[in-house]
């Protein structure tokens, strides 16, 4: 592709951007590292792991630091890279720093069992995948302004083998409203950060004709920030990047380029604080609060499946609702796909999720997705996804999900219909 | 903490205006990883003692409520204070404090809980950091210490008498003893808890 197309995709993302306020590169989790090097809970920054409350989100921000002074908060000694003093011989010598005191390690290990529903008598009835995949993370803070976020990952494919991930990033937390990102960046197309059930959110899963999806995660460097509003309360995201496009062999053939902005409405601040945040009732599930946002991604596949390579325009609009114990998320997706000689494609995929707090430590949910493929053909595919979320521990989570196919079931029941429980613990 | 010593240094000024001594000792735990906040006091000391009217307080501290263990007279009002910069709660489950909920509030802010009910011990808790926990414990006088990590402590002002000495906390069975506080000076008192 000439460069002036690829110029001319980054100004129609920035001119998108720049109205708005934007996150990929800030998508990652808290996880047991932390709860070790603060000696606090899970359900400090966690929901329900790996979903973030909004506490989560605010250390996320923070470049995974206490807001209001991290030395304060954590409870292991670093490593020091040099003394403070040395701030004053620079350039003459390297900029002090520290490193973790302890290996900065977490094991997240997930197991499922799998109930195909209607399959005839030769199947069988249910599948059990133990372990389905094993993560082990590192993360942590370099010194005031850089934080590390990495990890391996093994996981089963459908073939019975094992592939291997190993993404990370490194961020140089300039400030809460600036920071540079480069690694391993996932784009995560919902507003939630995370879905909690088995079942992947049909915006993520959405493919391309070349195979693009949204949930890959890919090489990049990118921009992020985040700041409170009026009060202390909710806030400001925004994020913007460059990624090496999926199926693109060398990084200097073409980019693709990103941006999402957010506003959210009451709640705790974007990078937290307790400014204004004063309440009779409080939780860490809760964060009575309304999230306005928006993405969008551009970008070339290389040709997996057509020879010609794929142009893709994606724009999207995302909503997270708060109240109380329940939350309500949606997306509504629209992708644009062109290929030479093939007449052009849009796809629309939406979806709305609802949340119910039932005790701290059982969450009942169901979502509804709608997917078209092609809004020239057909009509859009439906499926319902009631499930229930047990947090035997803070660290110990049991899933049961029930994934029913809404429209053409008939065709859509054998491959589309299961129950499947899920079994997920951290340490 | 100093305006806990305060308040409790002024009921000792009404109450205990007579000769007094202290009772200092050591708490010794078998096998235990610290002998910190393990509370001593005197059981039933005679007379009534009014609460203090500076109000007594429990900080809420790098995700710590500070101190542990917080000894005060029945009819006391505690401050909760909320030094952090991060959003505190502090409820109790336990109903002999009326399972109270106080909300968040931002930092340098306080709420304010009385305790009326002697030998009622509340589990203090902050709803969005689970591991913290605090105790306030309701006493009939204000003769009570403290272990630090070493398991000392000492109570001072507690006017001549014979006195039965209990220690309370979470984990371990409690232990009686008996002392015979002096006029003045120091009376020693170890305890063994298993």
């Amino acid at each position: 592709m000439e460069s002036s197309g690829t110029l001319r995709r980054a100004a129609l993302v920035l001119a998108f951007t720049l109205p708005l306020v934007a996150v990929i590169g800030s998508v990652a989790r808290a996880i047991p590292v932390f709860s070790r090097k603060y000696q606090t809970s899970c359900s400090t920054c966690h929901y329900a792991f790996p979903q973030l409350n909004a506490f989560g989100k605010a250390f996320q921000n923070n470049g995974w630091r206490y807001p209001g002074g991290d030395a304060n908060f954590r409870k292991d000694e670093p490593t020091s890279l040099g003394s403070e003093a040395y701030k004053q011989v620079w350039p003459n010598a390297i900029w002090p720093s520290d490193i973790p005191g302890s290996a900065p390690l977490a094991v997240h290990a997930v197991g499922s069992v799998e109930m195909p529903l209607n399959q005839p008598d030769s199947v069988a009835k249910s599948n059990l995948s133990f372990p389905e995949h094993v993560q082990v993370f590192y993360a942590g803070t370099l010194g005031e302004t850089f934080s590390f976020f990495g990890e391996v990952e093994i996981e089963k494919n459908d073939e019975g083998g094992m592939d291997l991930g190993t993404p990370f990033r490194l961020q140089w937390n300039r400030c809460t409203g600036f920071n540079v990102v480069a690694g391993s960046l996932h784009f995560d197309p919902s507003p939630g950060d995370f879905s909690l059930i088995p079942s992947d959110i049909n915006v993520s899963t959405l493919a391309s004709r070349n195979g693009w999806t949204a949930a890959g995660e890919m090489p990049g460097l990118g921009v992020w920030g985040a700041g409170n509003g009026a009060g202390g309360r909710g806030g400001w995201k925004y994020t913007a990047g460059m990624v090496q496009g999926q199926g693109m062999s060398a990084f200097g053939a073409d980019k693709d380029f990103y941006a999402r902005a957010s506003y959210k409405i009451g709640g705790l601040g974007e990078i937290g604080g307790t400014e204004g945040a004063a309440s009779k009732t409080s939780a860490f599930w809760v964060d009575n609060s309304a999230t306005l946002g928006g993405y969008v991604y551009s970008g070339t596949v290389a040709g997996a499946v057509y020879s010609q390579r794929e142009h893709l325009d994606v724009v999207a609009g995302t909503a997270n609702v708060w109240y109380s114990n329940a939350q309500l998320d949606a997306t509504v997706m629209n992708m644009t796909s062109k290929i030479d000689g093939l007449a052009d494609r849009t796809s629309l995929a939406w979806y709305a999720q609802g949340q119910y707090v039932i005790y701290p430590w059982l969450i009942g949910l169901v979502r509804y997705e709608s997917t078209q493929e092609d809004k020239d053909v057909g009509s859009a595919t439906t499926t319902l996804v009631p499930a229930v979320v047990a947090m035997a521990r803070a660290n110990v989570k049991v899933t049961l999900e029930y994934r029913r196919p809404l429209s053409d079931y008939d065709t859509r029941k054998t491959t589309d219909e299961h129950l499947l429980l899920r079994l997920n613990f951290a340490l | 903490m100093n305006r806990t010593i305060v308040s409790f240094t002024a009921v000792l000024l009404v109450a205990g205006a007579a000769q007094a001594g202290t009772i200092t000792g050591k708490v010794t735990i078998p096998h235990a990883r610290t002998l910190a906040d393990v509370l001593v006091y005197v059981d039933a000391a005679p007379g009534t003692f009014a609460p203090p009217k500076n109000h007594a307080l429990m900080d809420q501290r790098n995700l710590a409520f500070v101190p542990h263990v917080l000894p005060v007279v029945a009819g006391t009002t505690v401050d909760f204070l909320n030094s952090d910069q991060v959003l505190h709660n502090v409820f109790t489950p336990d109903k002999c404090a009326n399972k109270f909920n106080l909300g968040t509030w931002p930092k340098g802010e306080k709420r304010s809980v009385k305790f009326d009910n002697p030998g009622c011990s509340p589990v203090l808790l902050c709803n969005v950091h689970p591991e913290m926990e605090g105790f306030v414990v309701v006493l009939q006088n204000p003769y009570a210490g403290v272990t630090d990590k070493a398991g000392v402590y000492s109570i001072a002002d507690v006017p001549e008498g014979k006195y039965t000495v209990k220690v309370w906390n979470r984990k371990f069975l409690d232990v009686t003893s008996s002392v015979t506080v002096p006029k003045t000076g120091d009376v020693k008192c170890d305890l063994v808890l298993k």
